[in-house]
């Protein structure tokens, strides 16, 4: 990194949580030439400087579609990434003329939100799908534009969590340092801001040995209060005889912090399914075998590596429907609709409806599930 | 990958949109979709209405006697436009306004007309869409684009981002519904090959409604 880069760098890290739009358009990489690869992305600034550190060396096209200054795949899953900001960028661009052939590098993760038949129907544009993560880029290109399984599954690295650590802290121990400090006092305040910090990061960098899904989650989330509130209490002991007020305050705020990760600390990682989704009226995918006709799309986008081929009956199976994420990718990729959610009551949720309304499962979708036909 | 519970606000945001727009524009919107109708449409006339959203233009136009297609890239702003009461001749259809050429022929419309979506587009896309309309439009045909724009001078401008902000900030915490600004909505028209290009402003929004004119035949 670039020293002149830092700035944007610690802003665009600490408040992630936020869109950054970066100026959607073309941008060289090297010096790219007519037979260089397009590789297509979203213009969060943090994925477009990352694209640019990672590519560094190489001659592509980088081509930034209008994402809303959000991250690929919550911007394919809000349906703010779809083929028609492909389309967009392919033509306010001229890339037809930039390039002699007619191949587009879309990212994997966007799969929930592009249909990439409409893509090539309106610009002539061939696709494939690049690696679910931009780390693995340098690595594809080099095997020829080909993915192999590695790359098309997602990880969740230390580095990550600590970044969604950053995430969840930077918005929360400030605002949370600020009540106790006006409530009680500025040292207080600092204390209950540290453990505030050591609760959010020590929990994402635990996340791979503690469960933090399913029913067994509440006794981890207790174990964090309780860890947090200890240590808080400890801190007070150690640097002078504490007031009641100081060790309520440290209790107080290690619930807080616990209740605020709670609301939705898996559906903030690329590892787990939301919380949202197993409260009421849980839903699953499920495919329709008779229609399956092996075309393998969902193995190719699954970032969870749900799916696995039956070569033998030219069928896919749901091999691993616990890691599901409920993305919706294979659904809005199988090109014979033998994809789609079914809710635990019965109701199902047609392809049609998953690829115009993505994610939205609490609102509008529930109510065209009535309607919606069971074929 | 932001939280979840986030994006889930974010995405519903077409049901709050009507109410995010009626806020933030302090309650000139329906103003300019009628001014923007008035300008547009004569009885029977054929109008495209680019980047419809949740139809507040494109049913203006409708009442006034055009047949009207509405195009949006989001489904979820055109299934809240197809929920409201239509008094005349509208068609809503799932087309960026990058694509228009795919699906409409040369000379199909009267007039084009959009509202608050040329704002929404990176200057590029703002040049292709204008000349792609263009090839849409009977020779001397409209487009009426009424949009946010800022003020030519820079102390105005700075002095209009102050006193925006406290009205954008609550709009966005109520509704998720935003808007942006264009410098030079005029010269964008122009630029496009548009003749008679003539800007009005609903105040005090800082709304532009600017027409232009598609060459004649004898151009």
């Amino acid at each position: 990194m670039k020293l002149q880069d830092f700035p944007g760098w610690l802003r665009d890290t600490t408040l992630r949580l936020f869109p950054h739009r970066t100026r959607p358009g073309l941008r060289a990489i090297g010096k790219p030439d007519a037979a260089a690869p397009v590789i297509v992305t979203g213009n969060f600034t943090l994925t477009v400087r990352r694209m640019i550190e990672t590519l560094d060396g190489r001659d592509v096209w980088l081509l930034v579609a209008d994402s809303q200054g959000i991250n690929v795949w919550c911007a394919a899953g809000g349906g703010h990434l779809t083929h028609h900001e492909v389309v967009a960028a392919v033509r306010a661009c001229a890339i037809s003329s930039r390039v002699s052939h007619r191949m587009l590098i879309l990212p994997q993760l966007a799969a929930t939100g592009i249909e990439p038949h409409k893509i090539t129907a309106t610009t002539g544009f061939e696709t494939r799908w690049g690696p679910a993560r931009l780390e693995d880029l340098p690595a594809y290109l080099d095997r020829g534009y080909r993915t192999v399984k590695r790359d098309r599954h997602m990880r969740f690295p230390l580095w990550e969590r600590m970044e969604m650590a950053v995430m969840w802290a930077a918005p929360m121990t400030p605002i949370l340092m600020l009540v106790v400090w006006l409530l009680i006092d500025l040292r207080t305040a600092l204390v209950c801001g540290t453990i505030a910090l050591i609760m959010v990061f020590g929990l994402l960098a635990a996340v791979p040995y503690v469960p933090i899904v399913g029913a067994k989650r509440f006794v981890t989330f207790a174990a964090l209060t309780i860890f947090g509130a200890a240590l808080g209490s400890a801190a007070f002991f150690a640097l002078d005889s504490p007031t009641l007020v100081q060790l309520l305050g440290a209790a107080i705020s290690a619930t807080v912090v616990t209740l605020v990760l709670s609301v939705d600390l898996t559906g903030s990682t690329p590892w787990f399914p939301s919380y949202i989704n197993s409260f009421k009226n849980r839903f699953d995918v499920e495919l329709v075998e008779d229609k399956c006709t092996g075309s393998a799309r969902c193995v190719l986008v699954c970032p969870k590596n749900v799916f696995e081929m039956d070569g033998h009956r030219r069928k896919v199976r749901i091999a691993r429907p616990d890691d599901c994420l409920r993305c919706g990718a294979c659904v809005v990729q199988c090109p014979e609709d033998a994809l789609r959610f079914r809710f635990a009551d019965g109701r199902i949720v047609p392809p049609s409806v998953v690829r115009t309304t993505r994610m939205n499962m609490l609102g509008r979708r529930s109510i065209l599930l009535e309607t919606a036909d069971d074929s | 990958m932001s939280s979840y519970v986030l994006m889930k606000i974010l995405e519903s945001t077409p049901t709050r949109y009507d109410r995010g727009i009626r806020l933030i524009s302090r309650g000139t919107i329906g103003r300019v979709y009628e001014r923007v109708a008035e300008i547009a449409v004569t009885p029977g006339a054929r109008v495209l209405d680019l980047g419809c959203g949740t139809g507040g233009l494109s049913l203006a136009c409708a009442a006034r006697g055009a047949s009207v297609v509405g195009i949006d890239k989001d489904p979820g702003m055109l299934e809240v436009a197809k929920g409201k009461a239509a008094s005349g001749d509208v068609e809503w259809i799932e087309l960026g306004a990058m694509e228009i050429e795919d699906r409409f022929e040369p000379e199909t419309f009267d007039a084009v007309v959009s509202c608050l979506m040329f704002s929404e587009l990176f200057p590029e896309e703002r040049e292709y869409v204008l000349s792609r309309a263009a090839g849409l439009l009977v020779p001397d045909g409209l487009i009426v684009v009424a949009d946010e724009v800022l003020p030519p001078s820079a102390p105005k401008r700075f002095v209009r981002k102050l006193a925006r902000w406290p009205l954008a900030a609550a709009t966005w915490l109520a509704t998720q519904t935003t808007t942006h600004a264009l410098k030079d909505l005029s010269g964008l028209i122009s630029k496009a090959g548009f003749r008679d290009v003539h800007e009005e402003h609903i105040r005090p929004a800082g709304i532009a409604i600017v027409r232009g004119a598609n060459q004649g035949l004898a151009a």
